[in-house]
């Protein structure tokens, strides 16, 4: 079976490469023929992939050590589902998937093209073979990148990391590596188009939901993953601008200022220049993220240094995408420039502009601390393909890491500039008409930013007067998303002259305009949430006596312990020892909480929090050790979270108004709705791609 | 675009741009941390400056109390020089006596402690586990 595996990644590298290089003859001499041999290749590139795929997956799902990644991340304890989990638990698995997913992306673009045989996809899809090429030759000449490789005798299996053991981890990496392919081709019609320099929208109607969906799946990545750290991490929060997570944040900043300029150039022919650069500098970020990885650049502290033929491949395939794109962008500038002129910084347009500068300076400054800082600092030296030396000497101004704190003085601003912006967009095509409009559009968000106060003063935010002011931000932009509702409603309204009619008809109107009311309400919503549960964040250290009645307090809350409970024979063989306490508030009883201790046999002891969930706020507990039956004491750890709710269910509406944007629509009612919205509500129709402000 | 509206754009794109660069570097020279050696932090090179430091912790030396996680950590380039740890956070799962970890922090050198706020041990990846499959048979 090993053997079928790593034949079926030699077939596909093959067909892989047969394919782009038939389709980039056909592209290039505009020849139908040659297209469609290539798609043909494509179909047998896939097909090798889904082979190399169902042999790991039978691996886990029979156990079959002999594969060592198999052993390494997977035993015969494990349910279906964490067997299945244990295929991209791993790199190497990892690579595969995502080899898998392109395979899967590049031969459904190619069975949608079969009749049109058009050059700009046919150069789409070479690219996208290109790029899957490149992660098949990882796993074919790399034997440590590849799962096919056979366990040594006698190896025990080791078994899923415990805390991977969770629903919410078994679908965070698929999710994010769905993104990332999702997001790859935006970027292959991009260098498609280029080439053929092709200067109007077709690449961008072509690649747009598939951008969309990209977005859709890096936000539930995103989110998922927070909710795992929260859950399951158990460290008092769910984003520690960690290496990991804010390699998957950049790329998603940057797909979102995407989306926004897929908008605008397909509405007005602006932004072209931006939707490239966007595109290229997107792709490049996922990749990035598994460079960054596997150099180890963050975790170690040293420059890198040893030869390693994936790291290799890696940084090549890296240069070359940045050196193509902007050579690409370059030689074809011209044919880019928008005929469209900008009329005035107060106009919608302007407000986009911004939008997009400030996610990719946000973009390029966390990708610069996280990456770019400690590669700096420490200098890199190697041989590429034991050939070409590169040297990079270490330059001693740059600190070797970046704290925290950084991210968050950056990141909290700029999240309520953000939300600033969806508030402010709506409102701007009103000022162009009279006065006593605008003052009539500002009653609602106004009202709500009243509202919201009171909200805010009764949970106590008023002691951080940032916090306070980011919030009153929230609550304005709160109305001012309504108003954005009601007024395309008011307008799509029927003869009735009913809202409610109004509305459906505006809902099902324009997709990308629903889209925006949803991801607009969600990122309110998640900014509210995030500036609630992080600037109000509260929390404590207790050391409890293990004996009934001994108390830890916090804030109105009071944990009593109650009693100890040792319980075996869990997933993998664990055990646990949990602690009980009662909770009450200001002495109303809410309940039991019982943070636990998990023993693993194979990799140790891990505490787990538990969380009481309340309308404006989440009690979060756990022991700060590892505690068992012969503890005296138990370290706890109590923290208040206001408002962290906000965030999961705008995350959320994040993905609904994404979904509802690639929702099919009905063919003819299309024709009939978008005509009038392009020339009479032009204003109206442009902030309606899915994303933020 | 006219030029008037195009001499604007660009002086927004430029104020925009320039004020966040300056903004990142300040922080990124504030916040930034300097890795160095526990022996380097002894030799006085880093007096009250933030740093990041990679160290084995002492068997022993772990104590709690309300102000945190105390601890010692000795360099890891075979000197024999320590430095105390004060921690504040959530200990990592992996956190335990003889295992190398890689603290952020201010080195105040006066009582020659880091008060760290941030802890990571060392290995963690989520990829690989804390051990080999056959560097831990059946523990």
């Amino acid at each position: 079976m090993l053997g079928l595996g790593t034949f079926s990644l030699w077939a596909a590298l093959f067909f892989a490469l047969a394919g782009a290089v038939f389709l980039g003859l056909g592209m290039y001499w505009d020849r139908k023929d040659l297209l469609r041999n290539g798609y043909y290749a494509v179909y047998a590139f896939f097909l090798a992939s889904v082979v190399a795929a169902a042999v790991l997956l039978q691996a886990f799902l029979k156990g079959d050590f002999s594969f060592s990644y198999v052993a390494e991340n997977s035993d015969a304890s494990l349910s279906v589902f964490y067997r299945i989990a244990g295929f991209w638990a791993g790199q190497q698995g990892s690579f595969l998937f995502w080899l898998l997913l392109l395979a899967i992306v590049a031969v459904v673009i190619a069975l949608l093209d079969l009749s049109r045989l058009e050059r700009l996809t046919g150069g789409a899809v070479m690219v996208l073979s290109i790029i899957s090429a490149v992660f098949a030759a990882l796993m074919v000449f790399d034997s440590g990148s590849s799962p096919f490789t056979r366990a040594e005798a006698g190896v025990q299996p080791f078994g899923l990391n415990p805390l991977l053991l969770h629903p919410a981890m078994v679908l965070h990496p698929p999710a994010l590596f769905i993104g990332y392919v999702g997001l790859a081709v935006p970027f292959a019609y991009a260098v498609s188009t280029l080439l053929l320099g092709r200067g109007d929208k077709l690449w961008v109607q072509r690649a747009q939901k598939w951008g969309v969906a990209g977005w859709l799946f890096l936000t539930l990545g995103i989110g998922l993953g927070a909710w795992w750290a929260y859950v399951v991490l158990s460290f008092g929060g769910y984003w520690g601008w960690d290496p990991v997570e804010n390699t998957s944040l950049v790329p998603w900043l940057t797909a979102t200022a995407l989306l926004h300029s897929f908008t605008l150039y397909k509405a007005r022919g602006l932004f072209k220049h931006w939707a490239l650069g966007l595109a290229a500098v997107t792709f490049f970020f996922t990749i990035l993220a598994t460079w960054t990885t596997r150099t180890g650049l963050i975790s170690s502290v040293h420059a890198f240094e040893k030869n390693d033929l994936l790291i290799d491949i890696l940084t090549t395939f890296l240069v070359v995408t940045v050196a193509s794109s902007i050579g690409l962008i370059a030689w074809r500038w011209r044919r880019f420039e928008s005929h469209e002129e900008l009329q005035s910084l107060l106009s919608r347009e302007f407000f986009y502009y911004v939008t997009n500068l400030l996610l990719t300076l946000f973009a390029v400054a966390v990708a610069f601390a996280t990456v770019g800082v400690p590669l700096l600092a420490a200098g890199l030296s190697f041989n590429l393909f034991g050939v070409i030396p590169i040297s990079l000497p270490g330059l001693s101004v740059f600190p070797d890491a970046v704290g925290i704190g950084a991210y968050d003085v950056v990141a909290r601003p700029l999240g309520v500039v953000t939300v600033a912006l969806i508030a402010i967009c709506p409102l701007l095509a009103w000022r162009k008409t009279d006065g006593a409009a605008l003052r009539h559009t500002l009653i609602l968000p106004l009202v709500t930013m009243g509202l919201s106060a009171v909200l805010w003063l009764y949970l106590g935010f008023q002691s951080n007067i940032l916090g306070f002011i980011g919030l009153l931000v929230c609550g304005f932009a709160f109305g001012a998303v309504i108003q954005f509702v009601l007024h395309a409603a008011r307008r799509a309204a029927g003869p009735d002259k009913s809202l409610w009619s109004g509305m459906a008809r505006a809902f099902s109107g324009s997709r990308t305009r629903t889209a925006a009311y949803f991801v607009h309400f969600g990122m309110v919503l998640v900014v509210a949430g995030l500036l609630g549960s992080n600037v109000y964040k509260i929390e404590t250290s207790t050391i409890v006596k293990v004996k009934p009645g001994a108390t830890a307090s916090l804030n109105g809350y009071t944990l009593t312990y109650r009693t100890m409970d040792e319980s075996t024979g869990g997933a993998q063989g664990s055990s646990s020892s949990v602690a009980y306490f009662d909770v009450t508030k200001d002495g109303k009883a809410l309940g039991t909480l019982a943070p636990h201790t998990d023993v693993y046999p194979m990799s140790g002891a891990a505490v787990r929090a538990v969380i009481l969930g309340r309308p404006f706020e989440d009690l979060f507990v756990v022991a700060d050790e590892p505690f068992d039956s012969t503890s005296k004491t138990i370290a706890l750890r109590t923290v208040i979270f206001p408002l962290i709710r906000w965030v999961w269910i705008g995350s959320i509406l994040l993905c609904v108004g994404a979904a509802v944007s690639l929702w099919p629509r009905g063919g003819r009612k299309e024709q009939k709705v978008r005509v009038p919205e392009a020339n009479a509500d032009a204003g109206e129709a442009a902030p309606a791609d899915g994303a933020t402000a | 675009m006219n030029k008037k509206s195009r001499t604007r754009l660009l002086v927004a794109t430029g104020v925009i741009v320039v004020v966040f660069v300056i903004g990142v570097v300040f922080l990124v020279q504030r916040q930034g941390a300097y890795y160095s050696q526990v022996s380097d932090l002894t030799a006085g090179k880093y007096d009250d400056k933030n740093v990041k430091v990679g160290g084995r912790v002492l068997d022993g030396t772990i104590a709690r109390d309300a102000g945190g996680v105390h601890f010692t950590i000795e360099d890891l380039t075979g000197k024999s020089d320590t430095v105390k740890v004060t921690y504040a956070g959530q200990m990592p799962n992996t956190f335990d006596a003889g295992v190398d970890v890689v603290v952020v922090g201010k080195y105040a050198s006066a009582d020659g402690v880091i008060t760290a706020d941030q802890l990571q041990t060392k290995c963690p990846s989520k990829y690989k586990g804390q051990a080999s499959p056959s560097a831990q048979p059946g523990q």
